[in-house]
């Protein structure tokens, strides 16, 4: 008798509730305001965006936020074609690293507001000009994606 | 045989509801208290040994990763150790084995859990496979209070005097805990508060079974050379023993349990221990339920098979008797999983080393540390002592 | 007491989806290896196995599960998250502690009941800052090979090249999953995923599980007459957030650093023999090939082009075919050990290399962009 071969399905589903602490708190309510904050280590000085609740570097506590550009430049980018079972966001979209003028590290986000069907388009219009801005949906969420994504200049 | 190891250092937080932080800034407060209480930098640790419950605990995924910072990790090895309940007691573990190896001198251990940010029964019932198991066994309560109504079967107890000895441990304990600054649940309870309390799965009620508690223990463990160095008071590990049995519940005698009797037995040789009673000065034993830990003060020899609640009700295992279990309240008044058995580990490095504060057992030189885990499946533990 | 460690042999399944569950497999392989060796189960000292919660068809407690399948019933043991070359070090550390002779190492992984791979390293993100821009392995991968390539001029055809040589090399394994002869322009036609990573230069999601028995210097001797001895092991953690971190050097040259240092070797590229470097996307290859000094920063495109990590090169790199060929995301780094194991006792078969192997390195890594990494030298 030849190998039976079956598999059945199961899905699990599971609620989460994170505690979001003060600095990302602040974070959130920055955006809810079109502003985009970040916090300075008073040991290095390091600008980091978005804001932490320590320096990794230096281990010490930050806090004070300081308001920083909505203007930067792409570091490294990629253009999502395909989606994965449970991704928030529908291709095609960019993601990337960008540094925002003043910040010392790079923000995670989205690159749009221009066509994004083809490859070779985007690769010309990324590479005439990295600049980006942030622009900002009209509704928001105090989300990360109340900045709907940064625009080439 | 490896080289001798000790704890210098242990750090822990308040456990509890902890909204008020996010779960990275949760580990480097355990993080940094193990730092201080050792007088130590990252610069001086070797290699780091972290692990928690699985990520679907709190929904995120390979929390090493998360936490690279927060446990001071970066530009260091590590190594992630997780084996569900016993995670804690595996993790101090891993920390000694590479201690004792040679392959490290100083090694930081650090065990957590956030667990009101996720649903834990929901999640400990993914711990079931979806072919024989998941519908059945009604949470981690419904396990252990199979395994209650065994044991006075079993012995022939009656159900009140087991009652009442779980009874006992219970409002011992909550009441403990007001001497542990660390400790969740802290309550002065009467014993009808416990034999009345609503019933979650019979003959469990609500005050026989342990929280969910936020928090995270960290632990540092050297080699001889590095702790006769920087420590005034090391904590010598002296024995270790692991065990699993199978998973299938239902294939293996969990009263009598072979595999916490062979733990402790490998612990035991190790340390030269052949009386325990006698020779322990104080056992941390993993209790997320009154009863369980009466089953294991008999499997662990402290008192004859059958004889665990007439020991407790003696007041043969309370705080001013021959074998203090638990001064630190336990399992049953804290429990931030990933962390638990790693607290149990702390406490009893505490205790040889004298730093139990209002809890310390006084003139404690030899301490047992225990961790339970899976669906009544592992057992670990750690044997430490004041003197090599 | 002897300080040595050796690998006595190794068991492994095949890649591709097989219709035993999980729990027969994994008991097969265990079986396999403790056959091979002559030691019973009740002999070996204990199991350190390599298992992850996430990659575990939604049953988490992962060790609970497959604990008794894995030969483990009634025995110490414990097991190792995030990166299966860690389970490979604490077996190593359990013998030179003088407790255990004999430790069965164990990776476990069926990726055929998981959801991709994509989906479930989205989960690895931080849910403030990362979770809501979709983060996952495959996007920040892409970020890194982007900056790979506008930083030294790294051409798209160098990293399908890679491709092109571990599918062609799989065809000579029996338990690769993917294996094929292709060609460059099969690679650089094949769907864009997310530019500019490309479908072909993108690992599978395999099964895969691989037993190792180690022993200590004395049980090694009496048990094989080619033992494979523990040389040297490194790791490193580099910090979480993408955007602090500098894509291009991570900390693969810490962990080699140390695995070097312990093995005694001042010239990686003279003095190993046959390299299994994970490269779940093929560009890391070069960019990991850099990293441990087989060529240095920028030159990873130049060091395939010229044919030296072919398997009739002087530095050959996964002739097994790699991760590329065959990818059971949690077992890989063992999968790697166990190709060099076979590579230095002479047994890997058909994809044996001409040349003499006495020294081989074994790689790891997981996290995104290669946020952990662990490298392992052993040899005769």
């Amino acid at each position: 008798m030849g190998k039976h071969f079956s598999t059945f399905r199961h899905d699990v589903w599971l609620p989460y509730k994170f505690a979001v602490g003060q600095v990302f708190k602040a974070f959130y309510d920055g955006l809810k305001e079109e502003k985009i904050l970040g916090n300075q280590c008073q040991s290095c000085g390091k600008i980091f965006v978005p804001p932490r609740s320590f320096c990794p570097d230096c281990n010490v506590d930050m806090g004070d936020y300081t308001e920083v550009s909505q203007e930067g430049e792409i570091v490294t980018w990629t253009l999502a074609k395909e989606a994965f079972f449970g991704s928030p966001l529908d291709p095609p979209f960019i993601t990337a690293l960008i540094r925002l003028d003043g910040v010392s590290c790079d923000l995670l986000h989205l690159v749009g507001g221009f066509d994004l069907s083809d490859v070779t388009g985007v690769r010309q219009r990324i590479k005439k000009n990295r600049r980006v801005r942030a622009v900002w949906n009209d509704e928001k969420q105090g989300h990360l994606l109340d900045i709907k994504y940064f625009e080439p200049l | 045989m490896g080289r001798a190891v000790a704890i210098i250092g242990m750090g822990q937080t308040k456990h509890g509801r902890r909204y008020d932080v996010t779960y990275p800034d949760l580990v480097r407060e355990g993080v940094q208290a193990a730092f201080e209480d050792a007088s130590l930098t990252p610069a001086d640790i070797d290699g780091v040994v972290f692990g928690t419950m699985p990520s679907m605990m709190e929904g995120v995924a390979m929390t090493h990763f998360y936490f690279a910072d927060a446990l001071r990790a970066v530009g260091k090895p590590m190594m992630k150790t997780e084996t569900c309940g016993t995670t804690g007691m595996s993790l101090a573990i891993t920390g000694y084995y590479w201690v004792a190896s040679g392959l490290a001198d100083i090694v930081l251990v650090v065990g957590s859990e956030k667990m009101h940010e996720g649903d834990s029964q929901a999640t400990m019932s993914t711990v079931l496979e979806p072919f024989y198991l998941r519908p059945f066994l009604a949470g981690a309560p419904g396990v252990f209070s199979m395994l209650a109504q065994s044991w006075m079967e079993r012995y022939d107890i009656p159900e009140d005097k087991g009652r009442e000895a779980a009874g006992k441990i219970s409002v011992d304990h909550h009441k403990d805990a007001f001497d542990n600054p660390y400790a969740h649940i802290k309550k002065d309870l009467s014993m009808e508060d416990v034999t009345n309390g609503k019933v979650i799965t019979y003959p469990y009620r609500l005050w026989d079974i342990c929280p969910n508690s936020d928090g995270t223990c960290a632990v540092i463990f050297a080699s001889e050379e590095k702790a006769k160095k920087l420590c005034a008071r090391p904590a010598w590990v002296k024995g270790v023993g692991f065990c699993g049995d199978e998973y299938w519940y239902g294939d293996s005698d969990k009263v009598a349990w072979e595999c916490a009797i062979d733990t402790a037995k490998q612990a035991y040789k190790q340390a030269g221990i052949t009386n325990p009673l006698k020779e322990l000065d104080v056992a941390e034993v993993y209790n997320p339920f009154t009863y369980v830990e009466l089953i294991h003060y008999e499997c662990f020899g402290f008192c004859e098979p059958g004889k665990a609640a007439e020991a407790t009700l003696k007041g043969t295992f309370s705080r001013g008797g021959e074998l203090p279990c638990d001064p630190s309240g336990g399992v049953l008044c804290t429990n931030p999983i990933g962390a638990t058995a790693l607290v149990r580990v702390a406490e009893a490095a505490m205790q040889v080393a004298g730093k139990a504060g209002d809890h310390q057992i006084d003139g404690a030189k030899t301490a047992l540390a225990h961790g339970l885990g899976g669906v009544s499946q592992f057992n670990g533990m750690m044997i430490l002592g004041s003197s090599l | 007491m002897s300080n040595r460690v050796a690998i006595v042999d190794v068991a492994q399944t095949p890649g591709s989806e097989s219709s035993d569950n999980f729990l027969d497999q994994l008991y097969g392989v265990c079986k396999e290896v403790l056959d091979k060796t002559g030691v019973s189960r009740e002999e070996v000292g204990c199991v350190i196995s390599a298992a992850s919660d996430v990659f575990h068809g939604g049953i988490s407690c992962a060790n609970a599960y497959y604990w008794d399948s894995g030969a483990g019933f009634l025995k110490n043991g414990s097991r190792q998250d995030g990166e299966s070359l860690l389970a490979f070090y604490y077996g190593v550390m359990r013998i030179l502690s003088g407790h255990f002779d004999t430790v069965l190492v164990v990776g476990i992984c069926k990726g055929s009941e998981n959801p991709s791979d994509d989906m479930i390293t989205h989960f690895y993100t931080d849910p403030f800052y990362q979770r809501q821009v979709g983060l996952n392995e495959i996007f920040a991968a892409a970020l890194q090979m982007r900056a790979y390539m506008d930083t030294y001029g790294i051409k798209e055809e160098q990293c399908a090249q890679v491709v092109v040589k571990n599918l062609g090399n799989a065809l000579r394994n029996p338990y690769a999953h993917l294996k094929q002869r292709i060609d460059l322009e099969d690679v650089m036609q094949s769907r864009v995923l997310t530019d500019p990573l490309k479908e072909m230069e993108c690992a599978p999601k395999s099964e895969g599980m691989v037993a190792l028995l180690l022993a200590s210097e004395e049980k090694a001797k009496e048990l094989t007459e080619k033992p494979v001895w523990f040389k040297g092991f490194g790791s490193s953690m580099d910090t979480f957030y993408l955007g602090d971190r500098n894509l291009l050097e991570s900390e693969i040259t810490n962990a080699a650093k140390q695995a070097y240092a312990m093995a005694g070797i001042k010239d990686p590229r003279k003095e190993i023999d046959v390299a299994e470097i994970t490269e779940p996307y093929a560009f890391q290859e070069l960019l990991w090939c850099e990293g441990i000094g087989f060529c240095g920063p920028g030159e990873g495109g130049k060091l395939i082009e010229s044919g030296a990590t072919q398997m009739n090169g002087d530095i050959p790199v996964n002739p097994s075919g790699g991760v590329l060929a065959n990818n059971p995301y949690v077992s890989r780094g063992l999968y790697r050990l166990a190709e060099v194991v076979l590579q230095i006792k002479g047994q890997a078969g058909e994809r044996q290399l001409a040349k003499d192997v006495n020294t081989g390195l074994a790689h790891g890594t997981h996290g995104f962009a290669g946020q952990f990494h662990a490298v392992a030298i052993v040899g005769t």
